[in-house]
């Protein structure tokens, strides 16, 4: 795909402009939290600064698996809005959770295993893109990618009913966005987006009063953009098959 | 900066492996580190068997939410039913501390009316204690661990904590606003389980937010750093990853010991005069129905067939509200309110809920976001953007105990070849009313505080039941002190006992439960290794065995 391809890039909603890729996307620019890393404990800092040093190998899928989720995960989460410089890695970390067999502790009993389950998403992904485009996924374009996506978002996958019938396709869908999410959110480019302390140990927070920013943080420069023509991501809708009691998978607990 | 003040020791072994112990507890969480502690102090010979690590908090604890996946019980297991439960980080501990190394830290008590659901409301099953059975272990742990909180609680029993409650950030004061807005009253700063103010070898809270993912600071309470290093100073031994695979009974049908899996993964036993079993609402269903044995084909202490039924969580559905203003920081549990955890007639159904502050960190907000707007591509890269301009507020509503919802054994196996547990639930009509109502009330809530943007997420939170107590040996599995109706020697002693769960976060009532249980033991001392003789008599509180630190200089005094 053309790196520079700016139907790609979000959208100034006042004057209709593309906004071109930067290091730092979001409203917190120049934002650091690797900078702050002295402060970290010693565990906590080896652990996320070889997150962002060392891109584990794919062992899990194949290569053209591997290829096909990238295709996937550059839609799941599109970053045509961080320079070449500063995409996160997300195929990569998802792989080494199969491949290490790191699970969240339950399956659901409609649904296979974590990696198995990715397996049967990834060619039904390639049948709904050949079904409704009569191409692969990874040769369509990104409207033609999302409007395939979607189909899972919105619980009516027009293609390789096999598939849908070995498991449900919203529980594959929260599956691919979970995973998707758990990689880019843990990095620290992530947090710097969207203006995340980080670790704050030993050192502390010190303003808890209204969620004032720390001495090291900054304060938010707010600017406007939507997303590029080319996508059907950004206008959010619910998840059909979750209007029921679905819990999600894997959150910490939150009481 | 400040760091680490606590130094812990870790568990040497103290018994040769051949030799029987007095008591083998089987795990080493919330309710078996305070029984561990408790029972060693007392002059027993007690060994721990826990299935994960023994922490090194310094090495081992990362302020990091991926990287802090091992905290959690991620071996296999199946959900199912109509509306399953999600587990893992969700509700499941695994390695010394348990649960309370990822818990929040919300220790409010129960209601008395939780004690008596079925005579009050005709709903659910009575306990065989009251409230006033187990008020004075409310009023121990509460120093233990010990619990910062407002000088007045205003409900169910009203009382207050004597430790400093903490200061408000931005998603607790969302909590005070909308409630006071409303005209509901209101609990901040606590209570929790968290030290405002450092205490004995115990830092005070830095605000970091990390509370669900191990308090590397040592403000947070788990009882690996309240009550296990106690333990291990009075001769208790830990066996860490080391897990159970079954209970071993004898020919007199006394249990014997317990047969485990040693971190080398050979098959061991270790012998016991009495065995407690504290795995939480399914390990430890899941251990009993794997001890099988011949006069007990369904499961061991399983003669009324209520092994692994009455499974409950509590309905903990997240409003999530987005305001102009920045949010994030400080503890997850902040401020709280109960003002509708008792049945109203009018609103047509039984049982109530609490509402309480929450505080996910990206990870867990973005997946929150995923369910809660459907949001995924640009539309979750832009929401993430305003993480910093969201609070979390939560429903936790009570679900009642039913038959149908439980632990049982699936065909798959783990990686020692034991039968994984399967777990299957169903929320009935009375927990759909309560679920909708309570999280209408919350999103009002959310809404009077001045958020322009309100999403819900369907959720659980927390684990009980599985081996309920009871008077009936027909209906329950353990009697009022945890003793399996079926074998003099063989307890329990967790959240799986309680027979209902009201709208308070389990913590403290199982830690309570667990001093009160182990008062029960010594008050029995041998009786319990020799005879079949089953007292019913309540012990007296035994407060000489606490924790240092808990009683005497520097230490507040509640009137």
């Amino acid at each position: 795909m053309p790196e520079s391809d700016s139907s790609r890039w979000p959208v100034n909603p006042r004057t209709n402009m593309p906004i071109p890729p930067r290091a730092q996307p979001g409203y917190y620019p120049g934002f650091s939290t690797l900078s702050q890393n002295n402060f970290w404990d010693e565990a906590t800092r080896t652990v996320v600064l070889r997150r962002v040093e060392v891109l584990p190998p794919i062992r899990f899928f194949l290569p053209q698996e591997a290829r096909l989720l990238k295709a996937v995960c550059d839609r799941i989460l599109p970053q045509d809005d961080r320079d070449d410089a500063h995409i996160i890695p997300i195929v990569n970390s998802i792989d080494q959770r199969l491949f290490d067999n790191r699970m969240d502790g339950y399956r659901y009993e409609s649904m296979p295993a974590d990696g198995e389950a990715h397996r049967l998403g990834l060619r039904g992904i390639e049948a709904i893109a050949r079904y409704l485009f009569g191409r692969s996924f990874e040769e369509i374009g990104p409207l033609e990618q999302d409007q395939t996506l979607k189909t899972l978002h919105d619980g009516k996958p027009p293609a390789a009913p096999e598939i849908w019938q070995r498991m449900p396709v919203h529980r594959y869908w929260m599956l691919l966005v979970q995973d998707v999410v758990e990689v880019y959110y843990a990095h620290p480019w992530a947090w710097d987006e969207i203006g995340f302390g980080g670790p704050a140990y030993p050192r502390a927070y010190i303003r808890l009063e209204r969620g004032e920013p720390e001495p090291w943080e900054m304060d938010e420069q707010r600017y406007e953009w939507k997303a590029p023509e080319t996508s059907l991501s950004g206008k959010m809708e619910p998840i059909a098959g979750t209007t029921k009691h679905n819990t999600t998978p894997d959150q910490g607990g939150t009481h | 900066m400040l760091g680490a003040m606590q130094y812990l020791k870790v568990s040497v072994p103290r018994y040769p492996p051949d030799e029987e112990a007095d008591y083998c507890i089987v795990g080493v969480g919330s309710a078996g580190g305070v029984l561990l502690q408790r029972l060693a102090r007392a002059g027993f010979r007690v060994i721990g068997l826990e299935a994960g690590p023994f922490w090194d908090t310094e090495r081992d604890w990362v302020s990091d939410e991926v990287g802090s996946h091992k905290l959690f019980w991620t071996e296999p297991r199946v959900i199912g039913g109509t509306d399953p439960v999600a587990l893992g980080a969700n509700n499941s501990g695994r390695g010394v501390g348990g649960g309370s190394v990822h818990w929040s830290g919300f220790t409010p008590r129960f209601h008395p009316s939780d004690f008596r659901i079925h005579s009050q409301d005709g709903v659910g099953v009575d306990w065989p204690i009251r409230y006033e059975d187990l008020k004075p272990y409310y009023e121990l742990l509460e120093l233990e661990m010990p619990v910062a909180g407002p000088a007045y609680f205003p409900w169910g029993d009203p009382h207050g904590y004597a430790y400093g409650p903490h200061p408000m950030g931005g998603v607790g004061d969302v909590l005070i606003r909308g409630c006071t807005k409303l005209g509901i009253r209101v609990s901040a700063g606590g209570p929790v389980a968290i030290l405002s103010g450092s205490h004995g070898d115990r830092p005070h809270c830095i605000y970091r937010g990390f509370c669900n993912f191990g308090c590397k600071v040592g403000a947070k309470q788990s009882t690996l750093i309240s009550h296990v290093p106690d333990a291990i100073e009075n001769g208790a031994e830990i066996r860490d990853n080391c897990m159970a695979s079954r209970i071993n009974l004898g020919k007199d049908g006394r249990v014997t010991g317990v047969t485990y899996f040693d971190p080398e993964g050979r098959e061991c036993e270790q012998k016991a005069k009495a065995v407690i079993v504290c795995g939480y609402a399914i390990e430890t269903p899941r251990l009993l129905l794997n001890s099988a044995c011949p006069g007990f084909e369904d499961g061991l202490a399983n003669s009324s067939g209520t092994l692994g039924r009455y499974l409950m969580v509590q309905a903990g559905n997240v409003v999530l509200g987005r305001f102009p203003v920045r949010m994030y920081k400080a503890p997850p549990a902040h401020a709280m309110t109960e003002e509708f955890y008792e049945t109203d007639p009018s609103r047509g159904f039984a049982r109530g809920f609490a509402i309480q502050t929450v505080g996910p960190l990206p990870i867990g907000f973005a997946k929150q976001m995923m369910v809660a707007k459907g949001a995924w591509g640009w539309g979750m890269r832009q929401v993430m953007m305003d993480y910093n301009h969201w609070a979390g507020i939560a429903l936790l509503g009570e679900i009642l105990p039913w038959h149908d919802n439980r632990v049982e054994l699936a065909e798959e196996k783990d990686r020692h070849g034991l039968p994984v547990a399967k777990v299957t639930f169903h929320l009935h009509d009375n927990d759909k009313k309560l679920i909708k109502f309570g999280t209408n009330k919350v999103m009002e809530v959310m809404g009077a505080a001045g958020a322009d943007d309100v999403v819900q997420e369907s959720r659980y939170a927390h684990l009980v039941g599985g081996a309920r107590m009871g008077s009936d040996p027909s209906s329950s599995v353990v009697d009022k002190f945890g003793r399996t109706h079926d074998i003099p020697n063989l307890f329990v002693c967790d959240g799986s006992i309680l027979p209902t769960q009201g709208s308070a976060n389990p913590g403290l009532t199982i830690q309570a439960l667990a001093a009160r249980t182990a008062d029960y033991l010594i008050s029995q001392g041998a009786d319990v290794f020799k005879t079949s003789r089953r007292s019913m008599e309540t012990p007296s509180i035994r407060k000489d065995l606490s924790p240092p630190g808990t009683w005497g200089k520097g230490v507040p005094r509640l009137k």
